[in-house]
């Protein structure tokens, strides 16, 4: 098992920057998500480390070995392509045969190995069937078998559950976690999807336009956002702007066209948003951050009941309240946070 | 969605057996293929069974002779081995020559595939004969090719007019229908899967081998089919390319209908090639299936 | 450095595969201009004497013209036998449509001489002979139907028929929305279907060999015949200007539809 280092990555497809400057350690054994929009690059990354494509710039190791400019054979990497990429002309056991035979291991240990490992992802007696003959999750679970019967040092997952349906995928989510901390190899999984990523991931790697954006455990990233980038691509997100007055008692003081609140920070700027989640806002109880507005639009979502709240200086608030409470649009609502739950991030990220 | 829409649409139709309009645009085409396609093949047939008269080509007098006389004569036999031979040839240089062309069109990007697939087609444009001319002008005894080599002081080459003359012509004007067929094939491969190979550990070449190859043979086996069936029936090519020396089946057919005037034995000949031609097909399909066993039906 | 040396060796035979497939038809169309009776390398000057010969020549000129002017016949018929066939297979044919497209594309799979030796006795038994142009008409169309109705039928089937649907919805009668709104955008099927027709016709040997008479011999059969026995470069004049002809279709195509809209759909 190896660590993943990757050191000021750079990667251009003619004209176009994939990837830029990246610095990414991927711990030994931890499964980390490379998660951003379409074309941010995190697919280009995954194809970096596993040899397909050579960076311009930069270095990428396996623990201490430099694999830079290694051809993906040599690298050792098991990869789950999203389409899972099965060999239409090998049946299961063939397919997950290939890595060891061409390794040259001797027939009766390829045989062992492939048992064992169909036994683990529950595909024993479909050994001769062909991919076509499968369904989409047990198309899914041969690709898995056969990136990780070679032991691989280094497992890539690119979008795997892409091509599934909802509850087969929410499934399938918890089932490869479980596998990985099993195999306990270090892993990359790239996904669009951020339920998936907050599922799975041990951290996060956020990536916009080919830039790192942060690289934090799923809750840090939630909670404490570098930048308002982050802060909006994760969940929901109301920002409120305003300027920095001080500080007290550790907390920020803002002032802010909804009034002057506390929250936690960490940024050195004078001029902030503070990032309140819909569901840290409450009906007022008393405390010291109280917002006042009048509801616009209220959805009623079954779990949730979804409110828009006007607010002074033209803000609106996306406010996610418990279903007993009582909301009307055209009323007015009073509001409030606690500082632990509001964020402040540099107003220009 | 799209189901109902379906459903709908079918309303419009009548039932079965009341005669529909549309049944107008396909009669004109279907009677025409019918009375100049269907008829004369089956006349054709017919014909094989008669026999030839004096001053006539043929008369209404079933027999078996014809059928006969090319089975039982050693003669024809040589010519149809021939025949046979020079497709077989021809089949497998094409696969040779055709495969890297065919790889080269399918992983072509962006504005050079056109490029490529219309240099491939352009030949085909232009017909049998001209391109035979081309290459009477370049392997004939005063050719291009051999005018290179007398200026290389070495000794002329016997390129044409015999069996090397014709398969390098065969070849030439079949190529384009092989590199169709495969590069056809080669696109529908998934491109995740050879790189699956290689992230397993095999070698660019391993995986050509392994993957590549394999799948790309629903492209070999149908441009084999193509290219053979078009080689057993070239007459435009074995003439001018091989003279006399290169006798083979279509041509003995053609003579005999044109200048022999005996379309019996003519047709019964033109039977028997193909006959001949359809079992090896049929024999080829057998095998081609086995080796193809994980292609969805 | 392996890489690029195997990408390089690839890239050479690639060429060398391009030369050995377009050389024949340079060759021809340079000594078409060459001034010597040999083409000797190199080249012993330009001159148009051949092609002076070629137009000086009866049975060349006549084959031209002849074979031009079948060729326009053969598309115009195989072109409307052929769409309206397609157009039936692919809209209305439901479980006869599979049985169908074997028939039409039929006389594709089965070898050009064949179908020319069936037709010339089929004619005859009849006590038609093959007197005038009709037989050769007749053949021509056998064989260029089943590209028409292949490149229609491809055409067609990746038409999407809710714009048919949106325009009936809008008061167009079923006419009108086939001229204004099918039509125009399967024009690129039909006309590429058109083109290999044509081209099909012009350049057709197989099926003329068995069905020509005297008098009206196609341009193929006419060159087939003189190069059996002379090899002087006329023969390389009336190829080039056949070739010129196959060119300048595919050119007009491209003047007047752009050849992007030409489909591949070609035999499967």
């Amino acid at each position: 098992m190896a660590s993943i280092q990757l050191e000021g990555v750079t990667k251009r497809f003619g004209r176009v920057v994939a990837v830029q400057g990246l610095t990414l350690h991927v711990r030994e054994g931890e499964l980390l998500t490379l998660l951003g929009p379409s074309g941010c690059g995190k697919t280009t990354t995954l194809r970096l480390v596993a040899g397909f494509v050579t960076p311009e710039e930069g270095r990428i190791c396996f623990g201490t070995r430099d694999v830079t400019h290694l051809p993906p054979e040599h690298r050792n990497v098991g990869i789950v392509f999203q389409n899972y990429a099965l060999f239409p002309h090998m049946t299961v056991a063939q397919n997950v045969a290939f890595g060891l035979e061409v390794r040259g291991i001797a027939t009766s240990q390829v045989r062992s190995r492939v048992s064992e490992i169909l036994e683990r992802v529950q595909l024993r007696g479909l050994e001769d069937r062909y991919p076509h003959q499968l369904s989409g999750g047990q198309q899914q679970r041969v690709a898995l078998a056969r990136a990780l019967v070679i032991n691989p040092q280094v497992l890539l997952l690119d979008e795997p559950l892409a091509n599934l349906d909802a509850k087969l995928r929410e499934e399938m989510r918890f089932y490869i976690r479980d596998l990985q901390r099993e195999f306990g190899i270090t892993t990359i999984y790239v996904t669009h999807d951020q339920a998936e990523a907050m599922v799975l991931a041990d951290r996060i790697a956020l990536l916009r336009d080919g830039v790192l954006q942060q690289v934090a455990p799923p809750e840090e990233i939630y909670r404490r956002p570098q930048s308002r980038w982050v802060a909006d691509f994760v969940g929901l997100c109301n920002f409120l702007p305003g300027r920095v007055l001080g500080r007290e008692d550790g907390l920020l003081v803002v002032d802010t066209p909804a009034g002057v609140v506390r929250c936690s920070g960490a940024v050195e700027a004078n001029r902030v948003l503070v990032c309140v989640r819909p569901e840290s806002l409450r009906p007022h109880l008393g405390g010291r951050n109280r917002i006042v507005g009048v509801v616009r639009e209220r959805t009623f979502l079954g779990n949730l009941l979804d409110l828009r709240v006007a607010c002074p200086a033209g803000l609106m608030l996306r406010v996610q309240l418990s279903p007993s409470e009582d909301a009307r649009p055209g009323e007015p609502l009073q509001l409030e946070f606690r500082p632990e739950d509001a964020w402040a991030v540099a107003e220009d990220s | 969605m799209a189901h109902a829409a379906e459903l709908g649409r079918r309303e419009l139709r009548r039932p079965l057996w009341s005669v529909r309009p549309a049944v107008l645009l396909l009669l004109p085409a279907g009677l025409f293929l019918v009375v100049f396609f269907l008829v004369p093949y089956l006349n054709m047939v017919r014909m094989s069974f008669l026999t030839k008269a004096q001053g006539a080509a043929f008369t209404n007098v079933m027999t078996l002779e014809n059928y006969l006389r090319v089975l039982g004569d050693a003669f024809y036999w040589r010519v149809i081995g021939r025949t046979f031979w020079l497709a077989g040839l021809a089949t497998v240089f094409t696969v040779l020559l055709g495969y890297p062309l065919a790889y080269a069109i399918a992983r072509a990007s962006g504005p050079r595939r056109p490029i490529l697939l219309m240099l491939l087609l352009a030949p085909l444009l232009v017909g049998a004969v001209v391109r035979s001319y081309g290459w009477m002008i370049l392997l004939g005894r005063v050719g291009l090719i051999n005018q290179m080599l007398r200026a290389l002081g070495w000794r002329e080459a016997e390129l044409m007019y015999n069996t090397l003359g014709v398969l390098i012509g065969l070849v030439h004007v079949y190529l384009p229908f092989m590199v169709l067929a495969v590069a056809g094939a080669l696109e529908q491969i998934q491109a995740d899967v050879e790189l699956a190979a290689r992230s397993l550990g095999a070698s660019p070449w391993r995986t050509f081998w392994r993957v590549t190859w394999p799948l790309s043979l629903p492209g070999v086996f149908s441009g084999g089919i193509l290219v053979f069936v078009l080689a057993l029936s070239a007459y435009v090519i074995p003439i001018l390319l091989g003279g006399n020396n290169v006798l083979v089946m279509p041509m003995l057919v053609v003579q005999m209908l044109l200048d022999a005037f005996n379309w019996p034995l003519g047709s019964a000949m033109a039977m028997v090639l193909f006959g001949l031609a359809c079992a090896v097909l049929w024999a080829y399909v057998k095998v081609m299936n086995r080796a193809l066993r994980w292609i969805p039906r | 450095m392996n890489a690029n040396l195997r990408q390089l060796g690839f890239l050479g035979v690639v060429v060398a595969l391009y030369v050995f497939l377009l050389a024949p038809i340079a060759i021809v169309v340079i000594a078409a201009f060459n001034a010597g009776e040999y083409l000797r390398f190199p080249p012993e000057g330009l001159s148009l004497r051949w092609f002076g010969r070629f137009l000086g020549s009866e049975p060349f000129v006549r084959a031209f013209w002849f074979s031009l002017k079948l060729a326009s016949m053969v598309t115009v018929l195989s072109t409307l036998l052929g769409g309206a066939a397609a157009f039936y297979v692919v809209r209305h044919a439901g479980r006869s449509r599979d049985l169908l497209q074997l028939f039409f594309v039929a006389p594709l799979q089965l070898p050009a001489i064949l179908t020319g030796i069936a037709l010339l006795i089929f004619f005859y038994s009849l006590g038609l002979g093959t007197r005038g142009m009709a037989g050769l008409l007749i053949g021509h169309t056998v064989v260029s139907i089943p590209y028409v109705f292949l490149m229609v039928g491809a055409v067609l089937l990746r038409f999407d028929r809710t714009l048919e649907e949106a325009a009936r919805s809008l008061g167009a009668s079923a006419w009108t929305s086939f001229r204004r709104v099918t039509l125009p955008l399967i024009r690129g099927g039909v006309i590429s279907g058109a083109l290999f027709a044509f081209i099909t016709s012009f350049d057709q040997f197989p099926v003329s060999l068995l069905l020509v008479s005297v008098g009206n011999t196609t341009l193929p059969i006419q060159l087939f015949d003189y190069l059996r026995f002379s090899f002087d470069p006329t023969a390389a004049a009336a190829s080039t200007v056949s070739v010129a002809m196959s060119v300048a279709v595919v050119w007009l195509i491209d003047r007047l539809v752009g050849l992007e809209q030409v489909t591949w759909g070609g035999p499967r």
